[in-house]
């Protein structure tokens, strides 16, 4: 059995990246892919979790995310496609008119 | 009983104060007839008051009626409100009625053409008359300064009468306002010390009733350095409202007001009070000597000052404002000669020493009474000088003993006796006066101070002769100058009847030491040891004539009086000597301090100006810039702060990202360095 | 539920009559002053039926309010020699600076609800005997006033407003803590839940250790000190009462300062004598600080109404100094002081702020001469600024002259009778003030610096309310035992009692 360590560092990595990409990546789109990574990460801690202690409430977790994440880039792909035709631009530098 | 009624002598005033004040302008006069109705019923209940008491067993023991009311209670002792009669309120009661009474018969005609300010006017010095009634027959202290105040309040009104719509143009208006703001605020300095004076009696006594707090038991129960402190703040009060040295300059000033102000002020009212009220408390000052060496000194040296201020005056009431200053130092001097010898008698248990100080405490009330015909008279006389000649400066007048004859001999007879020539009113009690201050010299170890202060008393006779006489020549001897030359003679009769009235009490009631006044009003301990004013026979008519007329001093001030009298004929009515020789044209160091007032108008400014002034100035930039500015700075800093921390907010999706992730590591940072620190779950 | 309904009457009129004034929009707005002034003449009536009373605890009501997870607040109402005066003063001066107000033409109806808001705040203040009562109708005060100073004020109004809403408001939190440390200590001594009932935290009393009470204290006073107020919290003062109208400002300074000092009196000294003795030399130090600061604030002023503003805060020191004495007289003229400062100032806002409609200014060296053209304007303006100087046979007099001798007690009690020299000074320096502005606004030339041609003199209304006022502080005056009387049931003996 591969121990439970690979899957928590391979979680990690792929959060690590995730996040990387949020921070730097100024194309919404791509910025959105990163969460997917991000979520995708602690789903692979709730499976490698509930494969180790035996307990099925981590895969009806993931697929619970899996479907919340679904409806997330539905709402986020429809916020990025309506500020594209407004600004013309997919850039979250430019979109910051709700500050201050 | 009519004594009982004695509350009446104070109410009637005031109730013509009340129906003037509202109903004046639908009355003849605008309610002068009423005032002086007024006046006159509180003159006849004070005649007849003070006949019943004069007559009655009370006036031998105790020398006094006395009946009150609890008013409230302050502290758990009582204050009361009733009469106290004797005969020093007697003769207040008496002198202020019947002089007001000839003032508002006097106001008639020179008021007569002011129009709709007469309501003013008769209302407010039928509240002024209230005043001084009321602090007459007061029992107790607190009710007393109720008057005294009553009287600040007054003066304040009628000297700053004409503080608006001034009928000579508004430089005068805003010098009468400035008069009167002055008056109340120097005799209100006086009038704070009076209170603290009465807090600590109260304290010590328990009590403010004249009949507690000059009981001979209770003041030699309390404790003597209580009693010393309250005798000098009540003396306070007696400088201010008597304008003693040092708060002497509001008089001169109050000549802002109407001339019949100025008499009622100088001869029945206000400045009559503090003596009043020294001389009430007599009792009270005798229990420390220096108390009593105080008042002498007080008064002899305003005695002084103010009449060399009075030399080279050229404003006729200003000249007699400041004769009024040294008339009362001279009461002053005399009360604490008297004072003096008092106390230095009863510490040695002297007999004769607490009867010379007790003929000093006579000569002290007779040169009240004659002060207030006197200048009574004098200013009324004034009063009419000015009504024909439109001025008061005695440079445009003069040559005006012609034009106005009645005016001129009633000046004359008041200016003879203020002088002291022999015979006139003033001679008996401002010899008596110094007699005292003499006597006083010869004994005690601080009798040396006396003996100046009968120097200064001696001067001042002699200056005081003379300024009269000068004002008395340049106004109705020699040629006519410009004003006078445009005088339209002799005043109505309402104005000089009151004159010739007030012209026979100032010849004549010197008199009256002769007939028994000394029995009357001397104080000392009776048979039962208490303090008591009159009801002993007096000495009779023999022995003041033999005592003043034995005594080699009097003489001396008779030949000063004469002299001062030929020198200012010589001066300013033959003209063969020329004053200008003595003050180098005006240009000497002494003419010019007597003319500034000894600076003393200055000084005053000067001290108000930066401890009123410049400390308020000095508050308010403390308060707008540092209180203020701190509650200001601290919402400024709350809302600075707001503005700080809301640029964080930049609207960029990446920095909202990183904020939260930063915290996400920090916190996981922080959890880590925790469970390695403490070791652990 | 138990007692006379009196006091909840008197305290509920105003509410009615506020809510009812509050519809009396558009065309109805006419009619708001009449229904206005009839409310608060019934209140008149009822707080005058208190006063003629033989026995004031004949109108105690009380009634549970809300009694739930142990703990327990209650509708309380009760007056005694304390608040009788303060409610009698309350239903006085509403209906005269109501009348006084009748000119108002901008949403009249809103203004007389927030008038009678304002009064149902004040008389639920001093009638109520529940912290938690007494707690929500201070609360009641400030908010109404609020809006009459951001709605009705002059120019500055908004920052007055708010900075007055807030400084109080503060101090009003401080003063919540106060409540709750008393009410839980008070439940811990006496074993039993908590209470806020007045009568159940003084019933504990006894238990309370020196340390809670000097605590408590401070957290009190300086919520009350702030009321009323003391320096160096005083300056929002000044700002509200330039900007407030004339109706707010006679409230501000007859009514609301007082329930600064009437906390201190009711709560604080009544509560916790212990913190009172550690507490005194502070108390007499900020009175006197208070009185002599804003003696001289005064002096610079050129605001009429900021002049009178600070003068309020010099007559609030010599309560804070007579409170500070801890002695029954302090007490008694304390509290005569709060009623006779009452009258006495709102009359001085009456008539300063009575120059700033008609002549158009308030400014000092704009003014001169006043007194030839605005004759009955001028008495007034004299006979207010005479009385609140203290003159005597005037209500002001006896207040002062009760306060400083009760303080020389004190200053004889410990040794140190130079201080009377502090008291005399701020007696001297108030004549000063207010002879000097009289001198410079109604005396003298008749000014020509501002445009004249179109003020008159008072009308007859105005001048029958400040009549009206006259003769209250005269008559109190020429016989102070009318009010004392009813001092005396509460004051003497208070501090046997505790």
């Amino acid at each position: 059995m591969i121990p439970i360590e690979y899957f928590l560092t391979f979680g990690a990595i792929l959060f690590a990246i995730g996040a990387y990409g949020v921070l730097t990546k100024p194309n919404a789109i791509v910025v959105l892919m990163c969460i997917e990574l991000m979520l995708n990460a602690a789903n692979i801690n709730f499976v490698a979790f509930a494969a180790y202690t035996s307990d099925p409430i981590g895969q009806v977790m993931v697929l619970m995310t899996i479907s919340v994440a679904a409806a997330e880039v539905a709402v986020g792909i429809a916020v990025v496609l309506n500020s594209y035709k407004m600004k013309k631009t997919t850039d979250v530098n430019g979109l910051t008119s709700m500050r201050w | 009983m009519i004594v009982e009624y004695v509350w009446l002598v104070p109410l009637i005033p005031i109730l013509c104060f009340v129906l003037v004040g509202f109903f004046g302008n639908h009355m003849h006069q605008g309610g002068g007839y009423l005032s002086i109705a007024g006046a006159a019923a509180s003159f006849i209940i004070s005649i007849a008051v003070s006949v019943e008491f004069w007559t009655s067993a009370a006036y031998t023991d105790p020398g006094y009626v006395t009946n009150s009311i609890t008013w409230f209670s302050l502290g758990g002792h009582d204050v009361n409100l009733g009469y106290y009669v004797d005969s020093l309120a007697c003769l207040v009661m008496l002198f202020a009625s019947f002089i007001s009474m000839l003032i508002f018969i006097y106001s008639l005609g020179y008021m007569g053409d002011q129009g709709g300010r007469k309501r003013r006017y008769f209302a407010e010095v039928s509240l002024f008359l209230t005043g001084m009634l009321g602090l007459a027959a007061s029992s107790n202290m607190i009710e007393m300064f109720v008057f005294w105040e009553l009287m600040g309040l007054c003066s304040y009104l009628l000297i700053g009468f004409w503080s608006f719509n001034h009928p000579e143009g508004d430089a005068k208006a805003i010098n009468a306002a400035s008069a009167a703001k002055k008056a109340f605020l120097v005799t209100r300095a006086g009038d704070v010390c009076l209170m603290g004076g009465m807090f600590v009696l109260f304290q010590a006594m328990g009590s403010l009733d004249y009949t507690v707090i000059f009981n001979t038991a209770n003041l030699n129960a309390a404790n003597p350095d209580t009693l010393f402190l309250a005798s000098l703040l009540i003396f306070g009060g007696a400088i201010g409202k008597s304008a003693q040295f040092p708060l002497m300059d509001w008089l001169p000033d109050a000549m802002a007001g109407p001339t019949t102000v100025s008499a009622l002020i100088h001869a029945a009212t206000m400045v009559k009070a503090g003596v009043y009220l020294v001389a009430r408390c007599f009792p009270l000052f005798v229990m420390n000597i220096d108390v009593m060496l105080f008042v002498g000194v007080i008064g002899g040296v305003t005695a002084f000052f103010a009449a060399t201020m009075a030399m080279n005056n050229m404003n006729i009431k200003k000249v007699l404002a400041y004769s009024t200053l040294s008339q009362l130092g001279y009461m002053f001097l005399s009360l604490g000669a008297g004072g003096y010898l008092m106390a230095l008698g009863m510490q040695s248990g002297d007999t004769a020493l607490m009867a010379a100080g007790a003929l000093g405490y006579t000569a002290g009330i007779l040169h009240m009474a004659n002060h207030a015909f006197f200048k009574g008279l004098l200013f009324l006389c004034s009063g009419s000088v000015i009504h024909s000649c439109g001025t008061e400066d005695m440079r445009l007048m003069g040559g005006l003993g012609k034009k106005m004859k009645i005016t001129s001999i009633t000046m004359l007879i008041g200016s003879l006796s203020i002088a002291g020539f022999p015979f006139f009113a003033g001679f008996w009690s401002k010899d008596l006066v110094l007699e005292t201050a003499l006597d006083a010299a010869g004994n005690g170890a601080c009798g040396w101070i006396f003996l100046l202060l009968w120097f200064l008393g001696v001067v001042t006779a002699f200056m005081t002769a003379f300024y009269m006489f000068r004002l008395w020549y340049m106004t109705f001897a020699g040629e006519p100058r410009e004003n006078a030359q445009k005088s339209h003679g002799e005043s109505p009769h309402s104005m000089t009847i009151p004159l010739c009235v007030l012209s026979c009490f100032a010849f004549a009631f010197g008199f009256v030491l002769l007939f028994g006044f000394d029995g009357l009003f001397t104080i000392g301990l009776n048979a039962d040891g208490l303090w008591q004013v009159g009801g002993v026979a007096g000495a009779g008519a023999v022995h003041y004539f033999l005592e003043l007329f034995t005594n080699p001093y009097t003489y001396l001030t008779i030949i000063l009086v004469l002299g001062a009298i030929f020198l200012a004929y010589l001066m300013y009515c033959k003209k063969t000597v020329d004053p200008g020789k003595f003050n180098k044209h005006g240009q000497a160091w002494l003419y010019k301090a007597c003319a500034s007032r000894w600076w003393l108008p200055e000084i005053y400014n000067q001290v108000s100006w930066k401890l009123g002034y410049g400390v308020a100035k000095c508050v308010d930039f403390f308060d707008r810039q540092v209180i203020d500015g701190t509650v200001n700075g601290l919402s400024n800093a709350v809302i600075g702060g707001g503005e700080l921390a809301r640029k964080a907010q930049d609207g960029n999706a990446h920095t909202y990202a990183g904020v939260v992730i930063g915290g996400a590591v920090a916190l996981f940072a922080v959890a880590l360095i925790l469970f390695v620190v403490y070791g652990g779950i | 539920m138990e007692g006379s309904f009196l006091l909840p009457a008197l305290v509920l009129v105003p509410l009615i009559g506020a809510i009812i004034t509050l519809f009396m929009g558009g065309k109805r707005q006419k009619y708001a002053k009449y229904t206005a002034f009839v409310t608060t003449l019934v209140i008149l009536a009822i707080a005058v039926v208190l006063l003629l009373a033989d026995d004031l605890s004949a109108y105690d009501f009380s009634a549970n309010w809300i009694d739930t997870a142990g703990v327990k607040m209650n509708l309380i109402f009760r007056v005694d020699g304390l608040s009788i005066l303060m409610v009698f003063l309350t239903s006085v001066l509403v209906p005269l600076a109501l009348v006084f107000s009748y000119k108002e033409g901008d949403r009249p109806n809103y203004f007389y609800t927030l008038l009678l808001a304002i009064e149902f705040g004040l008389l639920g203040v001093y009638t109520s005997a529940d912290y938690f009562l007494f707690y929500i109708m201070w609360e009641v005060t400030l908010i109404p006033f609020y809006f009459l100073i951001s709605w009705y004020g002059g120019p500055r109004r908004h920052y007055a407003a708010i900075k007055f809403l807030i400084y109080t408001h503060v101090a009003s939190l401080v003063m919540l803590i106060g409540f709750f440390a008393l009410g839980f200590e008070a439940a811990a001594i006496n074993g039993a839940g908590v209470n806020f009932s007045f009568d159940y935290i003084n019933s504990a009393v006894g238990g309370f250790g020196e340390v809670f009470q000097t605590l408590v204290f401070g957290l009190l006073f300086f919520g009350f000190a702030v009321k009323m107020p003391a320096v160096p919290f005083h300056t929002w003062l000044p700002d509200a009462h330039t900007e407030a109208p004339t109706a707010g400002s006679v409230l501000l300074a007859g009514v609301m300062l007082k329930m600064g000092s009437y906390g201190i009196i009711r709560i604080c000294l009544e509560n916790l004598p212990l913190g009172a003795v550690n507490w005194q030399n502070v108390m007499i130090f900020i009175g006197v600080l208070s009185m002599i600061y804003g003696a001289y604030a005064c002096i610079a002023q050129r605001d009429l109404k900021k002049m009178v503003a600070y003068s309020s805060i010099s007559h609030m020191g010599l309560v804070m100094v007579s409170m500070g004495c801890l002695s029954d007289i302090g007490i008694e003229f304390a509290i005569f002081q709060m009623f006779a400062h009452g009258l006495i100032s709102a009359m001085l806002f009456m008539v300063c702020g009575w120059a700033g409609h008609s002549v158009g200014t308030r400014e000092i060296p704009l003014l001169g001469g006043l007194a030839g053209k605005l004759p009955y304007f001028a008495t007034f303006m004299m006979f207010a600024f005479m009385a609140s100087l203290g003159l005597p046979g005037l209500i002001g007099f006896w207040g002062e002259f009760g306060i400083v001798y009760a303080f020389y007690e004190w200053m004889v009690a410990n040794n140190v009778i130079y201080l009377l020299v502090l008291p005399l000074l701020s007696l001297l320096l108030t004549a000063g003030y207010y002879l000097w502005a009289m001198q410079r606004t109604l005396f003298g030339k008749l000014t020509d610096r501002i445009d004249l041609s179109k003020a008159h003199d008072m009308d007859r209304i105005e001048a029958i309310v400040l009549g009206a006022l006259a003769f209250l502080v005269a008559i109190y005056g020429f016989w102070p035992d009318l009010a004392l009387h009813y001092i005396d049931l509460y004051a003497i003996g208070f501090f046997g009692v505790i």
